[in-house]
Order: C-alpha cells, then structure tokens, then sequence
C-alpha cells in the first residue's frame, strides 16, 4: 500500500514538473527584462501598449458574440435532440468534431471561397461576407462547437429531459417558458463549462483572425512576438492566467451541482 | 355522455401496434386503473390522453370537446410521472406554483393555492426544501400537489408509486385516493401492480399486447375474470383444461373427475375443451362428507407467505395452489400424503378464451 502511495506521488511529481517547469520558465524570463533584476517591466509595457488593450478588447468582443450565438444554437439543437431525435445524436456529435478533422487554415479558405463571391446565382456573386465578421464569428462557432456541444450533452444527459419537458408541458408551459425555466436553470454548470472553454479558444485563437485580418489577441501576440523579447512572454503568462481563472471560475460556479443532481436521481 | 371518452384509438410506432381499438368511457370523478404487463400499452394509452402521443385512429373527447389534437400544454390535464419528474431547480412551492405561474395568475393567489396544496398533502414545512432534500415519498407527494394545483379536470398517475418502497407505496396509494375521492377528480391511473390496481380503483381495465382484455370493477375483474390472461395475471389463480360432460347441468370433467359449475355453458355441447379456473382461496380440504367438486389430491409442497399458507397439490397431472389463513394451531398436512380438496359451483369459473 505504502509502495503504491509512494508511486502515486512520483508520478504526480513528474506530471506537475512537465506541466509547470516551462510555464515557470516563461515566467521568470518574463520577469528579466531589465538586466539582473526581476521586475515586471514587461508587464508594464505589455499593459501601457494600446494595442493591447485593442486586441483584446477585440477579441472580448468576438468571445462574447460567439457564446451569444453558439448558446443559441447549441443548447435548442441538443436539447431537441435528447427530447425527441435521440437516434440523431451520434450524427449531430459528428458534425460538431468538425474542427478536430479540418483545420483552422482550411475552413477559413473554404469559407473565404465560397462567402467571398464564390456563390453565385445566375453568375452573380450572392452571399459576399468578406469583409464582414460574420465569417470570423461563424469559424469561432465551428471551432468551439466540439467544448460547446460536450458540455450542454453532458449536461442534457444528467437530468431527465424527456420527463421534465412533458411535466413542464402538463403544466400549461410553452417552449420559451420550458426553455428558460427548465431546462436554463438545470443546465447552468453544463452552459458555464461550455461558455468558459469557447471563452478560452476565442481570446488565444490566432487563424481565424489572421487571416481573414480582424484585429484580435492572438495575432497580436504573434506580431509582438516576432518584434520583442520579453513582453510576449508576460502576454503568454497572461494568456494562461485567463484560461485558468476561467476554469476556476467554472468550478467555483459548479460547486455542489453533482450532489445535487445525484440526490435527485 | 361520459366525462372522458376513448372511442376506437389506436397507436402505431412503425409496424407495431401498441395500442389496438382502445374504448373507455369515464365518468366524472371515477378513478379507473390501467393494469397490465410491461409493453401492454397502458402507458401509451395514458400518454395519448395526455397529448405526449398522438393516436393513429380514433378520438379522445374530453367535457364534450375533442382534443385528440389539442397541444398536451393546452388540455386540462394533470400528470403525475414515476421518476417524480420535479424541478430541480426549483423549491417545493416553486414546483407547485409552477403551473400557476405559467397561467399567470396573481402572486397572492398562487401562494394561497401553494398553502393549500402544502396542506392537502401534509407538508406545509417543507415548502422552501429543494426536491434533493426530500425523500422519494414526499417528491412524490409534491408532484401530485404540482399537478392538482392548477385544478386539472383529468388528473393522469404512470405508474406513481413504482420507485418507492413496499411499504410507502401502500400508504402514499392511500393518499392518493383519499385526495382524489375528496376533490372529486377523475382520474387514470396506469400500474403493473394489480393490488394497487384493485385497491384504489372504481375500475379496472386490464391490459395484454394493445388490447382491452377487461373492464370491470376490482370485484369483477377479481372473481370473475372473463379471460384466461385476467385469470392468469389478476391474482393467483389455478387454470386447467376442462371438457362439458352435461351443458344444461352445467357438468364438466378434468383428469376423470366430475366438477360443477355455476357459470352459464350456454352454446357449449358435450366433448367442447375450455379452460377454467378455480382461485386458491377457493379450494379447501374435504373435512365432512361430501359429493360433488371433490378431487382427489396428493400434497407437493407448503409455502409459508405470512398471513398466507400456501398447500401445492397435485390432482391427477394438474397442479393446483391452496390458500388458507395462517394461525397458530393450523394443522398442516405432510407433504406426500393423500388428501382430498373440494370447492363451491361457484368457484369453478368457465374462462371465455
């Protein structure tokens, strides 16, 4: 038992040292900028840079409409699938894998294509987005879908769907009331992981707004990366203290969500 | 013209039939069970009533109005289902004023009727609990409240008391009866458990594959079941095959021995097969002298079921069950030995198929 214990911990050692050590070291380079002293100039000027504040503004802006738009999409189609297409999910679980077959760079020349005037009817281009952000927000709603579908399913899948419905619907309530009042509420640890990870892709995402030139925080970490030294690193730590504070977040929401749903089951 | 009427309905899924020329009509403030097997249709049954499943034919009046197509959230209709089905985000009062709310009824108006079901259900203290505080028994109880609270002309029960304990589901079942008989609503009532059926119902409808086998009161459906699957699934019961030896005196013979029956033999002839049956508690051993209904026996085995003694007998190459009331000083045969049971006329009931 002892000995078990013991490799227990060996193991979680080695994990925590090959997760830690290099952020660690982006860390402390990140604080020598100035020479043989640690300070945090390059926070300073990461933070005094306007562009920064722009890009990630941007990049807020896009995070927000894209959870704004996934939500609407997501949670209607999942929960319409476990309510009454439940053969159709494998299919619809399918689809939303898409961003892990096609990559990022090959949706946003397909889309670009077709979107840019490649649709036409009677040889006239129809449907011209480029230049619009509409197509940057559709590719982030592709590219979360596969966080944003998991979380709402699993969700979906720890409360009885079919039954709450059709109690809510002996009750008198419509769709928008079953929605908002039932299903909503029952989902909200579920809605939060998937908010939080769409949150997350969107404000580190650098393809999408690459190329299809929006201003957002990937890019510009990129451009700040291949001009400076140090100030990249303290953007990356940055970049990871979002991330987690999301999933902290995500948890601290989602405290005490699995006992109560284990009691009521 | 009856409250609640089911005329000709049936379901189909695919090429199956599930519910097959279902016909009921219910009175105003009756309470009739559905009682059958798994995938007997009951549930579908119910469901149609309640607008989850929309008939293949037939039409469901309700009050002299059809609602066959009706939205379910537009009918007036309660459902109680057996996972409880309660909001778990919500509070006890919030389930109950739930439906309330949704019809947007005045906020003093929904909290007195909340009060009311608290009390109807002996749980006023309870109505800030969340329903993964309470036991399956009371969430039960507050799905029945939620459902009543909106004062539904039809209340529908699935199977309410099939996740809770033996001995909860005898006194919730109670309860439940009480509440209807008091506010005289009518009720259906969908369970595979044929005590609950035949202790709480005005009626019974028994179920097999889709089809109505039987509606009587739980008396009837009791003693006299019409069918060899009303005999087989209501209650224990001892079948066996049986030839007419006499149709006007009502004189059959199994294994060679001569038994009357009190049931009508009216277009049998002498040499017809039929089936019938003769409850356990019906047969007795032979402690005078006596003629006729006697079988020769020879004792198989005794099960102790409580309040119950169950014999096994063998009578020629059929099995029959004996039931007779425990008490202390009964005097049990042994098992192997011979005997001779005997029942009345009345007992030997003619199944119709």
């Amino acid at each position: 038992m002892k000995i078990k214990n013991i490799w227990a911990w060996i193991i979680l050692i080695i994990g925590l040292i090959y997760f830690f050590l290099p952020l660690l070291a982006t860390f402390e380079f990140s604080l020598r900028m100035i020479k043989d002293r640690y300070t945090f100039e390059a926070y300073r000027v990461a933070f005094t840079d306007a562009q920064f504040y722009l890009n990630f503004g941007y990049s807020f802006l896009w995070a927000i409409l894209t959870i704004i738009i996934s939500l609407l999409l997501v949670v209607p189609t999942a929960y319409w699938v476990h309510w009454r297409m439940r053969k159709m999910r494998p299919w619809v679980e399918f689809v939303t894998l898409m961003p892990f077959v096609v990559p990022a760079v090959v949706l946003v020349f397909g889309m670009s294509r077709l979107y840019g005037g490649g649709l036409k009817l009677f040889g006239t281009p129809i449907l011209v987005l480029t230049g619009t952000p509409i197509l940057l927000l559709a590719g982030y709603v592709i590219l979360s879908l596969p966080y944003m579908f998991r979380a709402v399913d699993t969700g979906l899948r720890a409360i009885d769907v079919r039954t709450l419905t059709e109690a809510a619907l002996s009750l008198g309530a419509g769709w928008g009331t079953i929605l908002t009042r039932v299903i909503f509420p029952n989902l909200r640890t579920a809605i939060l992981s998937g908010v939080f990870l769409t949150f997350a892709i969107v404000m580190g995402e650098f393809t999408f707004a690459s190329l299809l030139y929006w201003p957002a925080f990937g890019p510009y970490m990129e451009e700040i990366g291949a001009m400076r030294a140090y100030t990249p690193q303290a953007l990356s730590v940055v970049s990871f203290a979002l991330t987690w504070g999301s999933i902290g977040l995500m948890q601290w929401i989602g405290r005490g969500s699995v006992q109560e749903v284990a009691a009521v089951h | 013209m009856a409250f609640l009427e089911i005329n000709n309905v049936s379901k189909k899924f695919g090429a199956t039939e599930a519910v097959s020329d279902f016909n009921l009509q219910i009175e105003k403030g009756e309470l009739v069970s559905f009682l059958g097997p798994s995938g007997c249709g009951k549930t579908t049954t119910l469901r149609m009533v309640a607008g989850f499943e929309m008939p293949t034919d037939g039409r469901i009046v309700m009050d002299g109005k059809d609602i066959t197509d009706m939205p379910p959230n537009q009918r007036d209709v309660g459902m109680v289902f057996q996972s409880y089905a309660l909001f778990p985000n919500m509070t006890v009062a919030g389930n109950i004023g739930f439906g309330l709310k949704v019809m947007k009824k005045s906020a003093d108006e929904t909290q007195q009727r909340v009060s009311e079901m608290l009390s109807l259900i002996n749980m006023p203290e309870y109505a800030h609990r969340y329903p993964y505080q309470l036991s399956g028994g009371q969430q039960q109880r507050v799905a029945l409240a939620r459902a009543l609270a909106l004062r539904p002309d039809v209340l529908l029960l699935d199977e309410p008391l099939s996740a809770l304990d033996a001995k909860i589901r005898v006194s919730l079942r109670a309860e439940i009866r009480a509440i209807q008989q008091k506010l005289g609503i009518t009720a259906i009532y969908v369970t595979h458990d044929q005590e609950e059926a035949l202790s709480l119902s005005d009626r019974v409808v028994v179920m097999n594959v889709g089809k109505m086998e039987q509606v009587g009161t739980p008396f009837e459906i009791y003693n006299f079941p019409t069918t060899a699957f009303v005999a087989s699934f209501v209650g224990t019961l001892n079948t066996v095959k049986a030839e007419v030896v006499d149709p006007d005196r009502k004189l059959l013979r199994i294994d060679g021995v001569q038994l009357e029956t009190a049931d009508e033999l009216t277009g049998r002839k002498k040499g017809d097969k039929l089936t019938v049956a003769i409850r356990p508690e019906r047969l007795n051993f032979v402690s005078v002298e006596k003629k006729a209904n006697v079988l020769d026996c020879t004792i198989e085995n005794i099960t102790f079921l409580g309040s119950i003694v169950r014999v096994q007998v063998q009578v020629g190459s059929n099995h029959f069950h004996m039931d007779t009331f425990n008490n202390p000083f009964l005097e049990l045969p042994t098992i192997g030995a011979k005997d001779q049971v005997t029942c009345s006329k009345e007992a030997v009931l003619v199944l119709t198929n």
